[in-house]
C-alpha cells in the first residue's frame, strides 16, 4: 500500500488509541451500553398496575385478578379490593394503569343473569400499553371462566395453526439486540470520522495537510480508512455479548456477517466524512452527526416496522443505511441467511457508500476560502 | 543540481465578503534570497501566503512560478515547496517523533535520508532529548522549532513561514533564525511574514505591508535609508501617527 497512506493511518490510529476517553468511547462505551440497551430497551409490556374492586363475594373478579397478578404482567396497584374508590381517579392519579370495574352487584351475580359486562378502565397516554392491556384482559379473563365455570367460549370454525418461526419464545432481546448493534456500530464509526476530520480543520493542522504534497484521496482515504478499522474491532465485541449474554444466535454465514459489517461500516463512515464538509468545528459535528442519527434510528425500523410507515415516507428507509443492517442482522443472525440472501441489502449499502464517498469527494476542499 | 525557482506576484486582490484583504499587490520573489514579509497585523501578509502557495485562489490578479527563467505551474512546483503555517498546527498528542516519522510517510521520504535529516534537524534545533514529549507538552518556542523542522524535513526548493517567531522568546527566535540562515546557504527561497520589526533587518530583502498594500520593496538598508527612519519600528510607529496610508 501507498506509505502517505499508511502513515496517516498510523497517525489516525495512535491518536485514537492514546487518549484514554477515546479508549473508553471506542472499546467500554459498546459493551457497557449493549448490555444495557439490551436488558432494558423491549417491546413487551410489563409491570402494568392494575387494580380491582370485588365485594365479599364476587369471587370471579377476584380471581381473574389474580390471575391478571400471577401472570406475571400486571403488579398490583396501591388501592385495590374492597376499599371504595373512584376508579377514574386511580387511573387519573397515575396510582393505577388499569382497573376492573365489575357492575352494580358484582360480576358474579351479573353473570349469572346472563349479562355480564365486566368494565376495564385504560390509561391510554401509553398506547402501547393500553393495547396490551386488552389483550392481556380477554386472554385472562377467558382463562378463568373456563377454570372457575368451565365455560368455553364456542370454538371459531377457522383455527389457525400458529408455528412462530426464528423466535419462538418471542424473546424481545433476540429482536432487540440486532437493533442495538446497529445504534452502537453507526455511533462509533460515523461521529468519530466526522470529528476525526473537522478536528484538523479546527486545530489548524488541516492547512499544514493540504498544503503538504499528498493528493486529496490520500488525505480523504487516510483519515477514513481508520475509523473503517475501528469501527470492525467492535464488531466481535458486540457479536460476544450478544451471543453470550443475550443467547442471541448466529444461524448464518459469519461471512456473511463480516461483509455485511464491512459495507455497513464503509457506508457510515463515507456519511460521517460527508458531513464533515459541512462543518467547521466539533461541536458543529457533533449536532450534525445527531441531526443524522435521529431519523436514521428513526427510519431504521427498530422501534417502528417500515411496513407501518406512508409510502411517501419509505423511500427515506431505502436510503438509511441502519435499516439495511438491520435487515441484514436479522437475515443473517436469526434466520440463518447467508451472502446470497444478504446480496440485495449490500448491494445497496455500497451504493449508498458510493454516493456518499463521491459527494464527499466533491465537497472536500483543498483550499481555504 | 535543480534550479532556482523565483515567484511573482502581478496585481493580486483578494476579499473576504466586505473586507478586502489585498489591493492589488505586485511583488517579486527572487530566488536564493530570504525575503521577510514585514507589516503590522491585518496587513494582509497571511493571506499573500495562502495566495503564493494555492491555498486561495486571488479574486484578480495572478502568480507566476519560474525555475531557473522557466515558467512552471503550481502543480510541478508543489512537491518542492514547504509550508509552516502560523496557527497551531502539530497534534498536541503526538510526540515530537511521532511528529517526524507523520512527516516523513506524507512526504514519502526514504529512509536512509530520513535518519540523516531527523539526527541533522533534532540537534540544530535542540530538541533531541526531546523525541517523546507530546507537541502539546512543548515551550511556544520548542513548538515553533518542531514546526520548523518538520517543513524542513524534506530539503525543500522553497519555504514558506507564516510569522515562524510569533509568541517565542527572543532566544528562541534566534534559534529559529539560525535554522533558516542554515537553509540559505542551499539557495533556497523563503518566505517569510512576521510582526517584529526588528526582524527584518535580517532578511536580504524586505517587503513592507500595511492594510493590504504593498509599500516598498527592498533590501533592508537602503529602504531605511530611503524612508530616513533608522529602524524599521521607527519606519511603522511614524506611520500609524500620520494615521496609516
Amino acid at each position: 500500500m501507498n506509505k502517505t497512506l499508511l502513515g496517516f493511518i498510523k497517525k489516525e490510529l495512535i491518536q485514537a488509541l492514546r487518549d484514554p476517553r477515546m479508549k473508553y468511547i471506542l472499546f467500554a462505551a459498546p459493551i457497557v451500553e449493549m448490555t444495557l440497551f439490551g436488558v432494558a430497551i423491549s417491546n413487551e409490556v410489563k409491570n402494568i398496575r392494575l387494580a380491582a374492586f370485588f365485594g365479599a363475594n364476587d369471587y370471579l373478579v377476584r380471581d381473574i385478578y389474580e390471575h391478571a397478578i400471577g401472570g406475571g404482567w400486571f403488579i398490583p396497584a396501591r388501592a385495590s379490593g374492597e376499599t371504595a374508590q373512584d376508579p377514574f381517579e386511580l387511573v387519573r392519579s397515575g396510582d393505577a394503569d388499569a382497573v376492573l370495574v365489575p357492575p352494580e352487584g358484582g360480576f358474579t351475580r351479573a353473570l349469572g343473569r346472563g349479562d355480564a359486562q365486566l368494565q376495564i378502565l385504560v390509561n391510554a397516554t401509553n398506547v402501547t400499553q393500553a393495547q396490551s392491556v386488552e389483550s392481556y384482559m380477554k386472554a385472562i379473563v377467558a382463562q378463568t371462566l373456563a377454570d372457575d365455570l368451565g365455560l368455553t367460549p364456542r370454538p371459531p370454525p377457522i383455527k389457525f395453526d400458529v408455528r412462530v418461526l426464528f423466535n419462538p419464545s418471542l424473546d424481545t432481546a433476540i429482536f432487540m439486540v440486532p437493533g442495538v448493534m446497529t445504534m452502537l456500530m453507526v455511533l462509533t464509526t460515523l461521529i468519530l470520522a466526522n470529528i476525526g476530520i473537522v478536528r484538523e480543520k479546527e486545530m489548524g493542522t488541516f492547512e499544514m495537510l493540504i498544503s503538504a504534497p499528498v493528493s486529496k484521496s490520500e488525505v480523504i482515504f487516510g483519515k477514513t480508512l481508520p475509523y473503517v478499522l475501528i469501527g470492525m474491532t467492535n464488531l466481535p465485541l458486540l457479536l460476544a455479548i450478544a451471543m453470550l449474554v443475550f443467547h442471541v444466535p448466529l444461524r448464518g454465514s459469519i461471512l456473511a456477517l463480516i461483509a455485511a459489517t464491512v459495507a455497513f461500516v464503509c457506508t457510515t463512515v463515507a456519511m460521517g466524512t460527508l458531513i464533515s464538509t459541512y462543518c467547521q468545528n466539533q461541536q458543529q459535528a457533533s449536532m450534525a452527526s445527531f441531526l443524522f442519527m435521529f431519523p436514521a434510528i428513526m427510519f431504521s425500523g427498530l422501534i417502528f416496522p417500515i411496513e407501518n410507515m406512508p409510502a411517501a415516507v419509505q423511500w427515506l428507509s431505502f436510503i438509511d443505511p441502519l435499516a439495511h443492517y438491520l435487515s441484514l442482522l436479522r437475515n443473517i443472525m436469526l434466520k440463518g441467511g447467508g451472502l446470497q440472501a444478504s446480496a440485495w441489502h449490500i448491494g445497496v449499502l455500497l451504493i449508498l457508500a458510493a454516493v456518499s464517498a463521491a459527494a464527499s469527494f466533491r465537497r472536500f476542499r483543498t483550499t481555504l476560502s | 543540481m535543480s534550479e532556482p525557482i523565483s515567484i511573482s506576484v502581478a496585481g493580486v486582490k483578494k476579499s473576504f465578503r466586505a473586507f478586502q484583504a489585498l489591493h492589488g499587490v505586485s511583488a517579486e520573489f527572487e530566488a536564493g534570497r530570504m525575503h521577510g514579509i514585514i507589516g503590522p497585523e491585518g496587513s494582509g501578509k497571511t493571506t499573500l501566503l495562502r495566495i503564493v502557495l494555492g491555498l486561495m485562489r486571488p479574486d484578480e490578479g495572478s502568480i507566476s512560478y519560474r525555475e531557473g527563467g522557466r515558467d512552471i505551474s503550481f502543480a510541478d512546483l508543489r512537491p518542492k515547496i514547504s509550508y509552516m503555517p502560523q496557527t497551531q498546527s502539530l497534534y498536541p498528542d503526538l510526540s515530537v517523533d511521532e511528529h517526524l516519522e507523520f512527516f516523513r510517510d506524507l512526504y514519502g521520504i526514504a529512509p536512509p535520508d530520513y535518519k540523516r535529516k531527523r539526527e541533522e534537524l533534532l540537534e540544530v534545533a535542540r530538541l533531541a532529548e526531546f523525541v517523546r514529549r507530546p507537541a502539546g507538552q512543548l515551550s511556544g518556542g520548542m513548538y515553533k522549532k518542531l514546526g520548523l523542522i518538520c517543513a524542513l524535513l524534506r530539503s525543500p526548493r522553497v519555504m514558506i513561514l507564516d510569522e515562524p517567531t510569533t509568541g517565542v522568546d527572543p532566544i528562541s527566535r534566534r534559534e529559529l533564525w539560525t535554522l533558516l540562515y542554515r537553509l540559505l546557504d542551499e539557495h533556497i527561497l523563503i518566505l517569510a511574514t512576521t510582526a517584529y520589526m526588528d526582524e527584518a533587518e535580517r532578511c536580504s530583502k524586505v517587503h513592507l505591508f500595511e492594510a493590504g498594500l504593498l509599500l516598498a520593496s527592498g533590501e533592508p538598508r537602503t529602504l531605511l535609508q530611503e524612508q530616513k527612519a533608522r529602524s524599521f519600528d521607527e519606519l511603522f510607529l511614524r506611520r500609524a501617527a500620520l494615521g496609516g496610508p
